[in-house]
């Protein structure tokens, strides 16, 4: 009888658990799912972006680059060089990352004017990116298996989610919340919460076009909730599949750009 | 004469607001100009400088002012026929020596042959090696006037006059750089920054007797380089002549001294940071010969918060030098204010140089600069100690456009 009991409960624990898991899995093949389209679409590509910068005062700034993009393995390590072209005091200035998952990216930054190839160490990527709302890790990706994530709703339209970090030494937020578009399966909107859970930094899709296939989202919004300003990014000359080689990403092409590969077409 | 620099600097700002116009983006910001093939016209660049400075104390060699110009930077880019063409020009009066000067900072061709091979041939800036101011291979020209009297970093690099040739293979890449005529420094020489002449053994200023003899002839750089998984690996070598006067003439003219130099070096991330190590062998032909050797390592301490260590060593049979450097920066959230503190300390001379400087982007196309460059010693023959007269405080402000 005491036995019999004691596998009824060890089932139970095991049912349980097992729950648990399936459950903490679907929540992350959601996010992993929605990560590799966000960010991996295709073997390569390419496209130009526009950040506009608006503090809470009103007052804006522009940056404008081109991004050059091939993955060795989807969902893995990518290469990625950004070339930028405004403002004047970033002119001609190129960024080269090499990502890695769970390993620090490999970063260079090439200054045109001492032409000098500056290795960038390691730092906190949830710092500004050129001076914007985003920060790099919004536009690299912040690595899925940083966070625990968990479904907060589901209707037909979307999922809610929400992603706890695992140290929450590392980050500046305590939770967020991110709703998943299921017809793209794009995130398409985040919150950021604090330890008191007051929302502090919101990113919002404002619209999305779906290239050669690939749903992309092509302007996205950063809001500081708690300080004002935001920063609007537009995505333009979206082309998929192009054939990047992987000579293009080394540091030939921060001292001579690929200009056949960064001729905007439309 | 103050109102005609006034009206000087007044032309030259208004020259830039009107290139710059064309660039303002209201209502339609996300349609304006994305420089596609259709859109591209000329595209003129560059930026309206001021700048100011002083020593912080009268110096018998000089007058107070250490840096006092309005300067025009004009840049322009053009790909025609596969080949990139850059040229990019300064204007400034130099309130120093009260005259006006120009100089071509850039005129070049870059095309590509053999599909792994880019030439770049013309007035153009080169830099390699991998030390944080600190030279080991790199043995092109060096503005160093520029750097002690605070212009911006980028002068800190004096163009060259040269063939660039540098071709990709898989297993390493070839640079080769051949300069028909000897560029040397903008080496020190006393007229704008005192220093120690071994030969009086004493700190001299503008001193119309003592002639700097240029070499004419020709020089050669080279390096192979390589970035296997993360890994950059260099060995390099040089043959010309040592960039600032080290040798006299047979006249007792200060000269500059035959040099063959060979080195390598190594950059790669370690645990959190980045650690890069350099040598080179100095063989001076008529002078004692010396190795260079640098080791270094940077991480960020804390978020936005750089730190960055290099031990150095100069070592011949005779002589030893040694250096240590720290670079500390730190950048605000917003990333428009950036601090930064440089010092250079050699414990086996005695002296040292500290760089404190901030970087303040007003929006996209103000900013403001400001910083000290602070030598100290014990002796005054000493490398970082013959300058400690020139101390002294700068401020700039600049249009970019």
């Amino acid at each position: 009888m005491k036995h019999l009991f004691l596998t009824a409960l060890s089932a139970a624990v095991l049912f349980v658990s097992g729950q648990a898991i399936s459950a903490e899995k679907s929540a992350r093949e959601i996010v992993e799912q929605a990560e590799l389209n966000a960010y991996y679409s295709g073997d390569d590509g390419r496209s130009a972006a526009r950040m506009i910068i608006t503090d809470n005062q009103g007052r804006e700034q522009m940056r404008q680059f081109t991004i050059l993009r091939k993955d060795q393995e989807d969902g893995g390590v990518q290469d990625m060089m950004i070339f930028f072209s405004r403002p004047a005091d970033v002119r001609d200035t190129v960024f080269r990352v090499v990502k890695r998952v769970n390993d620090d990216d490999d970063r260079w930054l090439y200054l045109p004017d001492l032409d000098l190839v500056k290795r960038i160490s390691a730092g906190d990527k949830r710092t500004s990116f050129v001076g914007s709302h985003f920060f790099y890790e919004d536009v690299s990706g912040r690595d899925t298996a940083l966070d625990s994530y968990e479904v907060l709703s589901e209707d037909d339209a979307k999922y809610v989610l929400k992603g706890t970090p695992k140290d929450s030494d590392k980050v500046e937020f305590s939770y967020y919340e991110v709703v998943i578009d299921k017809e793209h399966m794009l995130p398409v909107e985040s919150t950021f919460y604090n330890d008191s859970g007051e929302a502090y930094r919101k990113m919002e899709v404002l619209e999305i076009e779906t290239v050669q296939g690939y749903p992309t989202v092509t302007h996205s919004r950063i809001s500081d909730l708690e300080n004002g300003g935001k920063t609007d990014m537009q995505f333009r000359f979206m082309q998929y599949d192009i054939g990047l080689p992987d000579s293009i990403f080394s540091e030939r092409s921060l001292r001579n750009p690929p200009a056949e590969w960064l001729q905007l077409r439309d | 004469m103050p109102y005609r620099k006034i009206l000087a600097f007044t032309v030259l700002f208004t020259l830039a607001q009107a290139a710059s116009a064309q660039d303002s983006w209201g209502d339609d910001e996300w349609e304006s100009d994305w420089g596609t093939e259709q859109d591209q016209g000329i595209d003129v660049y560059g930026y309206v400088e001021a700048a100011i400075g002083g020593r912080f104390e009268s110096s018998p060699y000089h007058k107070r002012l250490s840096i006092a110009e309005p300067r025009l930077q004009l840049g322009f880019d053009e790909r025609w026929q596969d080949i990139a063409w850059t040229a990019k020009a300064d204007g400034w009066y130099d309130g120093f020596d009260e005259t006006w000067h120009g100089q071509i900072r850039e005129l070049n061709a870059q095309f590509t042959v053999f599909d792994n091979t880019d030439i770049k041939i013309g007035r153009q800036v080169l830099t390699w090696g991998i030390g944080d101011y600190l030279f080991l291979n790199d043995l092109f020209p060096k503005d160093w006037q520029s750097f002690f009297v605070g212009r911006d970093q980028e002068y800190l690099k004096a163009p060259s006059d040269a063939l660039r040739i540098t071709s990709y293979f898989d297993w390493f890449n070839v640079d080769f750089v051949w300069s028909p005529e000897f560029d040397p420094d903008n080496y020190i020489r006393g007229e704008r920054i005192s220093y120690f002449n071994p030969l009086t053994q004493q700190l001299t200023g503008d001193d119309p007797s003592i002639q700097f003899v240029e070499p004419t002839r020709d020089e050669y750089a080279l390096r192979l380089f390589r970035n296997h998984e993360g890994v950059e690996y260099a060995v390099y070598g040089y043959d010309g002549f040592t960039k600032s006067p080290e040798a006299v003439t047979d006249n007792f003219q200060p000269t500059f001294g035959r040099l063959t130099v060979v080195g390598a070096s190594v950059r790669m991330p370690l645990g959190p940071g980045l650690v890069n190590t350099e040598v080179a062998n100095y063989n001076r032909h008529d002078a004692e010969d010396h190795w260079r050797a640098l080791v270094g390592y940077e991480q960020e301490l804390w978020t936005r918060f750089t730190g960055g260590f290099q031990a150095y060593v100069e070592k011949g049979d005779n002589q030893t030098r040694t250096v240590f450097t720290t670079r500390l920066t730190w950048r605000d959230e917003r990333d428009d204010l950036n601090l930064s503190l440089f010092a250079f300390v050699s414990p086996n001379q005695s002296d040292g140089y500290l760089r404190p400087t901030f970087d303040y982007r007003i929006d996209d196309n103000w900013s403001l600069s400001g910083g000290f460059n602070l030598f100290f010693r014990e002796r005054p023959e000493t490398f970082f100690g013959q300058l400690t007269e020139n101390n002294n405080a700068y401020l700039r402000m600049r249009y970019a456009f």
